[in-house]
């Protein structure tokens, strides 16, 4: 049986695999509407759904990172005072901490949460530069590019936390890290839970391959700029919690030829602003995440 | 694993909103001179704005804006206000995230390269040394790895500056309580003795690594001597500068650099687009620029 076969039954066998919140797939749908086709009142029921989920949105909205004169009381006041983009990443930030609430994982979590909105984050604003008319998109794959972990820190503890052990150690990506321990990556793992998921195809791979995109892969340009958000936000502060000895030279990298052939405008970024006002949201994010999971989920 | 390496920004503190013209204010000194302030430091320049608008008299925020945008001395202003700016910025161990990238990424990547180890020798130039703080830490760091990744190497440093009393200032090589503010009990024990009056003297072995000199970067003659740098150091000099003479340096410094060579700018200073021969490159918490080497392919 080959690794993804194996990884793939793994996955499947495990009993305390995280199965997907029930609203999240329905509330994607609804988010991934063009703004002004959004039914304020559609996302506000189908969260109503869930408490936890409620209640955890009302708590961000409500904290002084957002400034608001008045707590919201309910989810269409956050809606109203904070503008759906925000509490979109709330929910969505939320639905997925949940369904992962897993006791000693070997990563911080609030570390985890912040690379993954970090990354979503940063990829927006990449496309939104590039003007591919697909931020949200590349929100969604920004968030769930690293699911594998999750997977690994369930399916595979023990495995996965001798490779954090050697990641940080070593100072080296942490997908190097797993392919030396574990004989495979969360790039392998995440495939198998985006699947059983059902999650979309260009999701699924972006996931698979965000840290090296197949040649000839039609998602190679989400890839790409998944797989670029991803470094710099290792660069920036928002990693792993560890030092990597790494660098990100984006000319240099494929993943940059490939966003040229789509997007001439690429070599008219100011890629240094770029990452200057990425240091200006580090902070956010971070106390976005702790303000949703307070300290929840540190196991 | 635990906390990240790069710190989430500070926590948040009350401060009183600024007036927005310091954003446009900040804006305008990063299109001039590259030089960019975080968010969380706008009161620093909102502070040298101060100081400059006492001293001109100039009472509100706006009209010191159209002194810097449509008066006559527009270019004068905007020079002493980058004087303030980056006033008191100088001391030892000034940027660590510059120094662990070279001596975690960088200087594992030079030993390695196959010219290199026929000659083992590394030149760095700290160009604008002013009173020697930058050269002295270079070479501090690399005698650290003397017996490591530079075991049989010999490095050379070169600090020149246009000021002949900052020059004499860096031989003496004598520091005082600020200048060291960031330099570690261990670097202080084992690179320095005392000197009296409470202030620290850096010693022979250090100093013999260095050769300091007078040195106009828009002298050409002189600049096209300074041949064979694998690595420059120029940190918030080239701001001064305007757009044609920063774009000339900048030039010199190219042909100054080997191939596979680095060049470092100050912490939140970037080369604007004046050079599209460099690649960008990040590093965790700092970004270089890189001279193609001649194997990559992408000169």
């Amino acid at each position: 049986m080959s690794t993804s076969a194996t990884i793939r039954e793994r996955v499947k066998s495990i009993e305390t695999m995280p199965s997907i919140p029930t609203i999240f797939l329905p509330l994607l749908d609804l988010l991934s509407l063009p703004p002004e086709r959004v039914k304020v009142d559609e996302v506000v029921k189908l969260v109503s759904y869930d408490n936890t989920i409620a209640a955890q949105c009302l708590r961000a909205a409500s904290s002084p990172l957002f400034g608001l004169a008045k707590s919201p009381e309910s989810i269409k006041g956050a809606v109203i005072a904070l503008g759906l983009r925000k509490v979109e990443t709330i929910l969505l930030t939320c639905c997925l901490g949940n369904a992962f609430l897993t006791k000693n994982w070997p990563l911080d979590p609030t570390v985890f949460w912040s690379h993954s909105l970090g990354c979503a984050m940063v990829c927006r604003k990449f496309s939104d530069k590039l003007a591919t008319g697909d931020g949200d998109k590349a929100y969604m794959a920004g968030l769930l590019h690293d699911i594998g972990f999750m997977v690994n820190g369930v399916a595979f503890p023990n495995e996965f936390a001798a490779a954090a052990l050697h990641a940080s150690q070593e100072q080296i990506p942490f997908h190097e890290a797993e392919r030396t321990i574990m004989g495979f990556t969360h790039c392998e793992s995440g495939r198998a839970l985006a699947e059983q998921w059902n999650l979309a195809e260009d999701m699924v791979r972006v996931i698979a391959h965000h840290h090296a995109a197949e040649p000839g892969d039609a998602a190679q340009p989400l890839i790409a700029l998944v797989h670029l958000s991803d470094l710099l936000c290792r660069m920036r502060g928002m990693g792993y919690g560890y030092y990597e000895r790494n660098k990100l030279d984006w000319i240099a990298d494929p993943a940059w030829s490939v966003l040229l052939k789509k997007h001439c405008n690429l070599a008219e970024i100011d890629l240094a602003l770029f990452s200057f006002e990425l240091d200006e949201a580090v902070g956010e994010v971070f106390q976005l995440v702790s303000t949703i999971f307070g300290g929840k989920l540190r196991g | 694993m635990t906390s990240a390496t790069i710190a989430p920004t500070a926590p948040a503190r009350f401060v009183a909103p600024l007036d927005p013209v310091f954003r446009q204010i900040r804006d305008l000194v990063y299109k001039v001179c590259g030089i960019f302030q975080l968010e969380e430091k706008l009161y620093l320049m909102a502070d040298a704005c101060g100081r400059r608008m006492k001293q001109v008299g100039v009472r509100t925020p706006r009209e010191y804006w159209d002194l810097l945008t449509a008066h006559a001395s527009r270019e004068a202003e905007l020079r002493q206000l980058l004087n303030e700016v980056t006033i008191g910025e100088t001391c030892l161990f000034r940027s660590q995230p510059q120094l662990d990238a070279l001596r975690k990424v960088i200087l594992p990547e030079l030993v390695e390269d196959e010219n290199k180890q026929i000659i083992k020798r590394l030149r760095i130039w700290s160009a604008g040394c002013s009173t020697g703080e930058e050269p002295y830490t270079l070479a501090m760091n690399m005698l650290e790895e003397s017996e490591h990744l530079l075991k049989g190497w010999k490095v050379e440093i070169l600090a020149t500056d246009l000021n002949d009393r900052s020059v004499e200032t860096a031989k003496t090589g004598i520091y005082g309580d600020y200048a060291l503010r960031s330099t570690s009990e261990y670097f202080k024990r084992k690179y320095f003795s005392p000197a009296g009056d409470n202030k620290l003297e850096v010693r022979a072995e250090v100093k013999k690594l260095i050769t300091f000199s007078r040195l106009n970067l828009q002298d050409d003659s002189r600049m096209l001597f300074m041949k064979g740098m694998d690595l420059i150091f120029c940190c918030n000099v080239l701001i001064y500068f305007d757009g044609p003479s920063k774009s000339k340096v900048i030039d010199h410094y190219y042909s100054n650099l080997n191939f596979g060579g680095y060049f470092f700018l100050g912490t939140s200073e970037s080369l604007l687009k004046l050079n599209d021969k460099f690649h960008l490159v990040h590093f965790p918490g700092t970004i270089a620029y890189w001279k193609p080497s001649l194997k990559s392919g992408k000169l």
